[in-house]
Order: structure tokens, then sequence, then C-alpha cells
């Protein structure tokens, strides 16, 4: 996925040519002598391959499930149907009609739901399952709509040249099929997949390092709604007569469910592949008097393959390709030799299975993947690097460091700079009141150690912060700007950047790609390939160089820690906010992060750090803030700090506890 | 006199709803799976009840002795295979969708897809009904409310009193400390996925003492049993007993004053409300997350 340009110059080519390849199957249909059934079937999988496709960019892009696939179909048949079929507009404008009420349907459903802070992809789905009953209820009512009584469609005006009505639909078919397959390319190909890719793999975490996740899940939402709602126009006149029964219907998300996660909804060929599977299967068990075991053979295919191989075929394809494309061609070449009992279709689609089949076969795929995890862990030293062997700093001017003496800020200047003005901040999770009055400001040059016992509202803070939390009371202001009126991702392009306790990686994309995600999405946009040179200096800085082409899941906790920073980093923050950055790390490996952190700090980055570990505290913090029990118990110098009995006595337990 | 009616009648509907959504509730929340093949379970129940009732003339609600424990397996069975997969709550959306089509066209290829119901002379309830003053319930309704508030309550104090509950609590809240004080997961999951199982096929019999059944029925039970279930806070038994009683009033009264179309605005803007306002769900109580 996103191989990037050359792909997508390969893409430009490419699609025209199959485009015209298929258009000239029904401009030769005569002279090739195709039968006219073998076009129409070809129009229901462009048909929905158009359906699979739109389903696809939202769901598998982003991964917010929809189960509201047949309000936009609906929405786009009865544009046409009304517009078109009862009052006579021409069919091409009510598929204009059709897109533009789909996306104001989407913008409506997005910009509601999407605002939800508490929306999780469960609640999304399940909202989305409402909205084509609600349409389906409002459209069988209306008089002007339905009104129950369905609505017929004349064949429209075409030019003689292309033949029949058949194959004017399969033109018609094919080209928003190929609108359809073209977008969500070029979706994955651009900034927007990235964001999308990465609000599926952590969304959290996507916000904080400066993608504007709202809008590019409501952009994905009305992409997907206005491909269904044209598609929907076209299957309309697929169909010929509209009723509420056969647009607003189950089986549209059904289907397209299963041809997406059949086919593999990471990818954009996916629901190609998948269309192109179950039209033909669908077709196949109809044809011999299987009808009412169609929807059998679905359901279990969904479900064993999200139990098997929840990637889909695509992802597994890719994975070995030539046994795949042998099986299809061997099989179906066999039978063809053999004259096996039926029809060419019956051979290609017992073909395909078995190539389906090879692909998703579980003892080799697992070989596979050991293989393919086993190379970077090859390359990658398992233990860790001594701090000796870092590679220098990128920023030249940097001082030498002093390594005996306590780290100091380096000459701070007589007025700092206020960075972070936090004023009696309060937050609270229903009645527990995780933080009460925090007062506290964060200046240029520093180091804070934030310290305090375990629930003393540390990581709230944090969150506070970097803007993903909202205080309950009080106000934050970042160089200025009151996080309240900010979304997470202006606050990280304010200059806001955090770590995750536990290591939040984009799994699906590599190290280097995982930091330059946070290049692009940054204060100053940036093209990929920049993006990505500027990634692996971010990686030596942290000395994770060697790693750049491993996926996440083969690093080990040290490294994702470092990762995390380098991520961070990328984002040119003004304040980096390490939460228990060295949490679970030996000694050696803490020194490299110490050594790493002070690196960070003479780049000129200011530094919170959350640390439990007091000997790292006293290394490197300038100042040190203890909160206890959401409140803040001390605020200063790190040795008077220390030597605070009221810091004592929070740390060591209460006096009279115990005693 | 007509709203009053309608409200009544809403609310005692409402009931059976919440039994409905009880179980979809607990599987959701605690065992971390959204079951739509619950939908699938109550659906065999309601047709269960209908051919045993049928084909042996007795009773119908004796017909439990039998759907109970077929249902109580079945679910369990459900849960074993969910738990030796290891679906993530996502996944299990996509799974068990897919086998409820598997089981709702298996149950059309078997019955039929037209309408079936119990002929009067075995279901002895079809016709009765109760008076008070000028309003009348039908004697279906009344034993569906009953016994849907009754196997709630008693499910309530379960999760309350026993040691069973409590383990189910403490597993819904932290799996990892509640495996830590040796609750052992997979056992104490499959027993609740088989309650659920058990009340799913309660639910089915009421169903079929009233109505005329339909195997696509099961899809339209969706949206009033998931407002009902996330209106009511996810996992929240008594909660979703009250919801289902204020979805069933509304939804009555919304049909009664305009037209019974204008239901589901009702039922999904009252969802779409409860997730702006209330998240946890309308009846949870305060101080959770």
């Amino acid at each position: 996925m996103r191989a990037g340009r050359s792909a997508f110059a390969t893409g430009l080519w490419a699609f025209p040519l199959a485009a015209a390849g298929l258009a000239a199957l029904s401009l030769y249909r005569e002279s090739l002598g195709l039968p006219v059934a073998y076009l129409s079937l070809l129009t229901l999988v462009l048909v929905w391959t158009t359906q699979a496709a739109s389903w696809n960019i939202l769901s598998g892009f982003s991964g917010y499930f929809s189960f509201g696939q047949a309000a936009y179909v609906g929405t786009g048949a009865y544009a046409t149907a009304v517009l078109y079929g009862r009052h006579g507009v021409s069919f091409y404008l009510t598929l204009l009609v059709a897109a533009g009420l789909c996306a104001v349907l989407a913008l409506a459903i997005g910009g509601l739901a999407f605002r939800l802070r508490s929306l999780r992809g469960e609640i999304f789905a399940l909202l989305t399952l409402a909205v084509p009953f609600i349409l389906g209820a409002l459209a069988r009512t209306s008089r002007a709509i339905d009104g129950g009584q369905g609505v017929p469609l004349p064949v429209p005006s075409f030019p003689a040249q292309i033949g029949l009505f058949q194959d004017f639909l399969y033109l018609v078919g094919l080209g928003v099929a190929a609108g359809a397959v073209w977008t969500a390319f070029a979706i994955a190909h651009s900034r927007f997949g990235w964001a999308l890719a990465a609000i599926r793999d952590a969304e959290p975490v996507a916000e904080g390092l400066g993608v504007a996740t709202f809008r590019y899940k409501l952009l994905a939402l009305v992409a997907s709604a206005v491909i269904g709602g044209v598609g929907g126009s076209v299957f309309a006149l697929y169909i010929g007569f509209v009723t509420v029964e056969s647009v607003f219907n189950l089986n549209f998300p059904l289907f397209v469910i299963v041809m997406s996660v059949l086919g593999g909804r990471t990818h954009w060929l996916g629901p190609v592949i998948g269309a192109v599977l179950v039209v033909l299967l669908q077709n196949r068990l109809a044809s011999s008097h299987f009808e009412s075991f169609q929807l059998i053979v679905l359901g279990a295919i969904l479900a064993v393959l999200v139990a098997v191989a929840p990637d889909g075929l695509t992802t597994e394809v890719r994975r070995r390709p030539w046994p795949v494309l042998g099986a299809l061609s061997g099989t179906t070449l066999i039978l063809w030799l053999a004259r096996a009992p039926g029809q060419p279709l019956d051979w290609i689609l017992v073909g395909m299975l078995v190539a389906a089949v090879v692909a998703v076969w579980p003892g080799r795929r697992r070989r596979a993947l050991s293989i393919a995890s086993a190379e970077p862990a090859a390359v990658a030293p398992s233990s860790p690097r001594p701090a000796a062997s870092l590679p220098p700093a990128s920023d030249p001017a940097a001082p030498p460091l002093a390594p005996a003496a306590p780290h100091r800020a380096p000459a701070a200047p007589a007025n700092p700079a206020v960075l972070v003005d936090c004023r009696k901040v309060a937050r609270y999770f229903g009645g527990v009141h995780a933080l009460e009055d925090v007062t506290l400001r964060i200046h240029e040059g520093e180091i804070v150690g934030l310290v305090g016992p375990n629930g003393s509202g540390k990581t709230t803070l944090c969150s506070l912060l970097s803007g993903s939390l909202r205080p309950t009371r009080g106000h934050i202001l970042v160089a200025g700007h009151d996080t309240r009126a900010l979304a997470p991702h202006r606050v990280a392009h304010a200059g806001i950047a955090r770590t995750y306790q536990i290591p939040r990686p984009f799994a699906s994309m590599t190290v280097r790609d995982n930091v330059a995600l946070a290049v692009m999405f940054g204060r100053v946009r940036r093209r990929l390939t920049q993006a990505r040179a500027r990634a692996e200096q971010h990686l030596e800085f942290v000395g994770l160089g060697h790693l750049a082409g491993a996926l996440p899941s083969t690093l080990n906790l040290h490294q994702r820690q470092l990762l995390e920073i380098a991520r961070a980093l990328a984002t040119e923050p003004k304040v980096l906010l390490l939460d228990e950055a060295l949490a679970g790390l030996n000694p050696a490996e803490i020194d490299v992060a110490v050594e790493v952190v002070r690196r960070v700090h003479r780049a000129g980055t200011a530094i919170v750090i959350v640390e439990h570990l007091l000997r790292v505290v006293n290394q490197l913090a300038t100042r040190v803030v203890v909160l206890d029990r959401g409140t803040v118990l001390a605020d200063g110098e790190p040795r008077a700090v220390m030597s605070d009995p009221a810091v004592i006595r929070a740390y060591l337990g209460r006096s009279g506890a115990r005693a | 006199m007509k709203f009053l009616q309608a409200a009544l009648t809403g609310m005692l509907l409402g009931g059976l709803h919440a039994l409905m959504a009880a179980g979809l509730s607990l599987s959701w929340g605690v065992l971390r799976i959204i079951n739509l093949t619950h939908f699938g379970l109550i659906l065999l129940g309601a047709y269960l009840t209908f051919q045993i009732a049928s084909s042996w003339h007795i009773d119908p609600i004796l017909t439990l002795v039998v759907t109970v424990p077929v249902l109580f397996a079945a679910g369990a069975l459900l849960q074993w295979g969910f738990d030796r997969l290891a679906v993530t709550e996502l996944n299990s959306l996509l799974l068990s969708f897919g086998l409820l089509i598997i089981m709702v066209q298996a149950v059309s290829n078997l019955w039929t897809a037209d309408f079936r119901q119990m002929a009067i002379d075995v279901n002895p309830y079809a016709t009765g009904s109760l008076s008070v003053g000028r309003l009348v319930f039908p004697s279906t309704t009344l034993i569906a409310f009953a016994l849907s508030v009754l196997l709630i309550g008693a499910g309530h104090q379960a999760l309350q009193r026993t040691f069973i509950g409590r383990a189910l609590r403490a597993f819904a809240m932290d799996r990892t400390v509640a495996a830590a004080f040796g609750i052992d997961h997979r056992r104490i999951s499959i027993l609740l996925a088989g309650i659920a199982g058990g009340s799913a096929a309660v639910a089915g019999m009421l169903f079929a003492l009233s109505t005329a059944l339909t195997p696509f029925t099961a899809f339209e039970w969706f949206g009033i049993v998931f407002a009902v279930v996330i209106l009511g806070g996810i996992g929240n038994v008594v909660g979703t007993l009250l919801a289902g009683l204020l979805v069933g009033a509304l939804s009555s009264l919304a049909s009664v004053i305009h037209s019974p179309a204008t239901e589901p605005f009702v039922v999904f803007s009252l969802i779409v409300v409860a997730l702006l306002v209330r998240p946890q769900g309308l009846f949870a109580r305060a101080g959770g997350h």
C-alpha cells in the first residue's frame, strides 16, 4: 500500500488502459462473440464494485465500519427514480443530484457522529445501521418520494452507435465504477490516505501528532457517500423499478462488507477482487438452483474470513503472488482441457476459489509471516546500544556535554519565554477529582520533572497539556492560545508533543513511515519524499536509524519508547511531554534514553518528564513539580523540593497513618 | 385516555424489548462481544415455540422446558467459539453478523419466509385481555411484561448478590485483575452467554405468543433493541429495563400522535441525543467513566 510516487505514476496510465479495455468488450461485443448475458453479469460486477469501493474508502481505510451503505444506495436510487422516472429530468443530471444529496446526508451524519468525543467504532457502526431504516420509512410514507407503490424508470435515450440498452448500462456502470476505484486509488496514494491509515491504527495518537482527524474522517465519509449515491442511481437504472425494499436493503451492507473483507479492506484493489468473486459466486449459485443457500454461503464466507484471514485476499496474494496466480490459471486450464461440465464461467470461478484457498492457507501463511519478521530482527541488535555508540547529534552547534556535572539549563536567558501557562486548572472524571487548582508555567529551556505517587494526576496533566483532554475548570495557554478553543491537532501545531506511557506506534507502517507521518502533518505540511528524508534524520537522532525499515511489531520496548520520542520530535515541538518514557527499561537502556533526552534539550526543546525514578529526575531536571492527589505539592529547584518534608511524607506515607 | 392507553401499552411492550436487550447488553459490557447472533437465537426461540406447541399441542409457555436448555447450549457454544478465536470487539460485530445471516436464512429455508402464527386452539392467551376502567391490555402483552421484569430483576439480584455475579462484575471492570484473583474467564463467560441464550428463548416464546413470525423480523429488531442497550448503558441490566420502558412509551405515543412511520425517528433521535448528552447511558450511576 501507498508505495509512493512510482506506483501513482503507474496508475496514471494503467487506469485509462484498463477502462478502455473493458469498454472495448461492449463496443466490439459482436465481433468478440460475447453473449449479452455475460455483459449483464459484468454490469452487475461493476455496480457492486462501485458500492464496495465506496464502503472501503471510509470503513476500510479509516477503520470506522458502516452498516449504512443502503442509505446512499437508496438516496441515489430515489433521486434518479423521482426526478428522472417521474418528472422527466435528464438522467445524467440526476447523477449529480444523487451525489449532492448524499454529500449533505454524509455531512449530517458525520457532523453529528464524529463530534461525539465518546464515539467508538462500534457505536458508529450501530448509528449507521439506523440511517437506512429512517430513510426507508420516510420514502415509504412520503407520496412525493414513493408512497409504497414503487417507481418505474423508462429506458433513457442514448446514441445509437452504443447498441443495446445493456451496452449503454454497461458503459455507464463502467464509468462510475472506474471513477470509484480511481478515487480509492488516488486517496490511498495521497496525504489523505496516510491520514486515514493513521486514524485506523491509532486515532488519538494521530490527532496528537497534528492530523486533523475530524476533517479527514468527514471527508472520507462524504467521498464514500457520494460514490455510493451515484452508484445507487446506476443501480436504479439496472433494476428498472425502484421500491423501498429493493434499495433500502440490508443486503447492501452485507454484500459490501463481505466483498471488502474478502478482497482486503486496507488496499484499494481489495473491494474489486471481492466484488468479482462474490458476484460470480452468487450468479453461479443462482443458476444451479441454490438460491436459498446464497446468503448462507455469504454469511459463512464473512464469518470464516474474519476468523482466519482478517486482512483479506489482496494482502495474502501480495505476500506470494505466484502460487496463487498459478493455482488460478492452472485449475481453470485443466478444467477447460478436461472439458469439465458447466460453462467457462464455472471453470473460472472454481479456479478463483482454489486460488483463494491457496492464498489464505494457514500453515504456509504463518511461515511466510515468520520469515518477514525475522528479517528486520536479524538486523536489529537485541541488546541496547551503549550510550557511547550513539551517532553524533545532527545539530553541530550543540555544545559538548559535561558528563560528570548534573545537567543544568545551558545559560538560561534572564527572562525565558513562557511556553505553557496553566491557570487554576481542574479536571474531574465524574466524581473523581483527578486535578484540582493546578497552576504551573513551563519556560523555554527547562526540563521539568513531574513526579508524584501513582494516581496523583500526572498522566491526566499530560493529556490536558497536549489538548486530548479539556480542563473542567481553568485555562491552559499554549504560546498564548487557550487550548479549550483548539482541537488537539492544533495544540500539536502550537508546539506541544507527547509520548505515551505504553507506546502506541502505527502498526501498519514501518518505523520510518511512523515518523514521516508526523513530519507530513506537522506545522509545515511536507510531501512524502521530504518527510521520509527528515524522518531518517530524527531516527538517527534517537539512535534508531538502523531500524527505519522495520515494522513496529518487531521492536522491543526500549526501541518503541525511542520511536515514540522520534515521532514526537518530528512535529518540531517547543515542549516535549515524556510520559514515563523510561518505564520498564533496564539500567543500560535508561542511560541511553537519558542521553537522548539531553540531546533533545540541547537542540532547544523544553521538556516535561514524568518519571518515578528519582535518580533520573535528579540527573535531568532543572525544576521539579510534585503532584499529590491532584494538587501541586511543591514546585522549585530539585534539591530543595526533594528535601521538602511535605514531599517526603507524600512519598513515604502520611504521618500517623499506620505508625 | 387514548394517549394513556398508548403510553401504557408501549411500556408493557418495552419490557419485552428490555428482555431482548439485556442479554445483548451483558454480552457487550461484560464479554466485550457485540453478539448479533442474539437476535438469531431469539428468532430460533420463537420458531421453536411455534413448532413444538403446534405439533405437540401443548401450552406454548411449557415449550420453555425444551427451548431454554437448547438455546442455553447454543449461546454457550457460540461464546466458546468467540473465545477460541479471540475476536476483537469490532470483529465480533462482523463475525456475528455473518452468523446471523446464516441463522436467518436457515430459519427461512426451514419454515418458509411467510408469516407463521400459532393456531388459536394451541395458544390460549391469544384472545384474552384485561380491562381496567376504559383501558384494555391484551394478556399476551401482560404476560410478556411480567416475565421480562421478573427475569431482569432476578438477573440483577444474581449479579449483585451471588458470588458468580460479583465475579462477573469484577471481570467486566478489569479482566486482567479479575483473572489475577483466580476468576476463570472462560467458564464464567460461557455461563453468561448460556444464560443470555436462555433469556433469548424466553423472549422468543413471548414473541411467538403475540405476533406472527417471519424470519426477517430479526433485522427489524435491531433498531429498537440497540436503542435500549445504548440508552440503558452498556452492561447495565436495570438501566436496560428503564430504557425499554421509556423507549416503548415514547415510540408508542409517537405512533399514536403522528403516524407509525415516525417511530424510527423517535427511537433513533433518542439514541443520538443520549450519545450526545450521556455517552455512558441515561441510567448509568454517576461517577463511572
